[in-house]
């Protein structure tokens, strides 16, 4: 490895948390495209099955993170923990501030039919989503965003890399079927 | 009925895992598991009620939770009758729009609770990813101490404000009461010695404060026993009428 790539390696074992390419490139006074090429290097080198850490770009950044056929032993040595699931109502509101942030109390609410105070709260605690401000209509109400450790936690480089939330919209076919069931209901209790 | 057993054992549980009505709605209705119809609300709200009841004490978030989660089933009970087909041409339309409406919720929310399914899946692959989280060795994390930047003068000129005496505020705006009951009760008794009776109307100042002094001094005077105080009505003129020989009671 040439010595930007091992300095590159360097920074990564010890970083706790991923870094931006351009703190790399400030840290080795480096050019931005020299470190990308770097990074690719470090990316080869660190690809998954060869070390017992591979190389990640996770949250705007990049990261060593311990390979998935070595976690077990990481864990039994350290008692390391994954985090506790989430709930599905949990998981829905995550995905309301994820794709609508920044989003209000009221727009969880308006997409889930319930009050979302206590799974904002929850998701709050475990440092997914974050206040960010307050929105500039009566009431002032918070706006709510997804912070880094949502990023990586679901392995995204950031929150456009998303899936597309139009990929998820019922298709004719289940709207047409929600609707005849809705309407069956109210046909079978027509007097 | 099955459904009305379902419900108690959600609310028994814990209101807050409780996904929601809507949650509810999708998979009661699209599996057909539970009607909605068959969930009887009253009972629900029954079961609540011995529920604090066995709780004892009265939590204030969980009960509001709980209101708005009778009343979301509620509505949608009603909106599923109003969709019923009706006799009223306007009634039909409005039955329509409200099932309309009902609807585009429902693929609305249908829509991120799929996007909430692909995020599990990214849960599981990616939420249990181990990395380093220390921080630096402690020698190499340390801030660039500020002590060499800045001199010690510095620290006295932030000082200084601190100790310094706050200007007294302004309390120009402020007004002194004008009247004091003491000086009400003598100006009452020079004129009840000068002219006898005399209406409170005729007497009193014009500010509201002024005139509430006058009148408590009318009150302190009747307390004595000093005047008679009559009305023909509900605020109608106050007559005075002195009742006692002032002069003696002044001097005593």
């Amino acid at each position: 490895m040439d010595h930007l790539t091992r300095r590159l390696e360097a920074i990564l074992f010890l970083a706790p948390r991923p870094v931006p390419a351009a703190d790399l490139a400030a840290a080795c006074s480096a050019g931005d495209d020299a470190v990308a090429q770097a990074v690719g290097r470090l990316a080869a080198e660190y690809c998954p099955g060869r070390h017992g850490v591979e190389l990640r770009e996770v949250a705007g950044g990049y990261q060593l993170v311990v390979a998935e056929d070595c976690e077990s032993a990481v864990i039994s040595y350290g008692g390391a923990r994954a985090p506790e699931d989430l709930s599905p109502a949990l998981l829905e509101t995550l995905s309301v501030v994820a794709y609508l942030q920044p989003a209000t109390r009221a727009d969880v609410a308006r997409v889930r039919g319930v009050s979302s105070e206590w799974a904002l709260a929850a998701l709050e605690e475990r440092g997914l989503v974050a206040e960010q401000g307050r929105a500039e209509t009566p009431g002032a109400p918070i706006l709510y965003g997804t912070t880094d450790r949502f990023l990586m936690v679901f392995g995204l480089r950031s929150a456009a890399e998303l899936p597309s939330l139009d990929g998820f919209a019922p298709g004719t076919d289940d709207v047409e079927e929600l609707r005849a069931r809705l309407l069956a209901n109210a046909e079978r209790r027509t007097p | 009925m099955r459904p009305a057993q379902a419900y108690p054992t959600g609310l028994d549980v814990d209101l807050d895992v409780f996904s929601g009505p809507f949650d509810l709605l999708v998979t009661l209705v699209l599996r057909e598991e539970i009607d909605l119809w068959e969930v009887s609300v009253a009972r629900l709200i029954g079961d609540y009620v011995v529920h604090l009841a066995d709780a004892g004490d009265f939590d204030l978030d969980t009960t509001s939770q709980f209101l708005v989660h009778v009343a979301t089933l509620l509505e949608m009970k009603s909106r599923l009758l109003l969709s019923l087909p009706g006799d009223d041409d306007v009634a039909e339309v409005e039955a329509e729009e409200a099932g309309e409406e009902l609807l585009a919720a429902l693929v609305r929310y249908t829509q991120f609770r799929r996007a909430a399914e692909a995020l599990a899946g990214l849960w599981t692959r990616h939420a249990g990813r181990i990395a380093r989280q220390a921080g630096l060795p402690a020698c190499y994390s340390c801030p660039p101490s500020p002590g060499r930047r800045m001199p010690p003068a510095a620290l006295a000129e932030a000082m200084a404000p601190l100790l310094r005496e706050p200007a007294a505020p302004d309390s120009s705006h402020i007004t002194d009461v004008a009247v004091t009951l003491v000086e009400e009760l003598r100006r009452l008794r020079v004129l009840l010695r000068r002219g006898g009776a005399f209406s409170f109307q005729s007497v009193a100042p014009r500010g509201r404060l002024e005139r509430a002094v006058t009148f408590f001094a009318l009150l302190e005077l009747h307390n004595r026993g000093e005047v008679r105080l009559a009305q023909k009505r509900a605020f109608a003129d106050i007559v005075v009428t002195p009742l006692v020989d002032l002069e003696a009671s002044a001097a005593g």
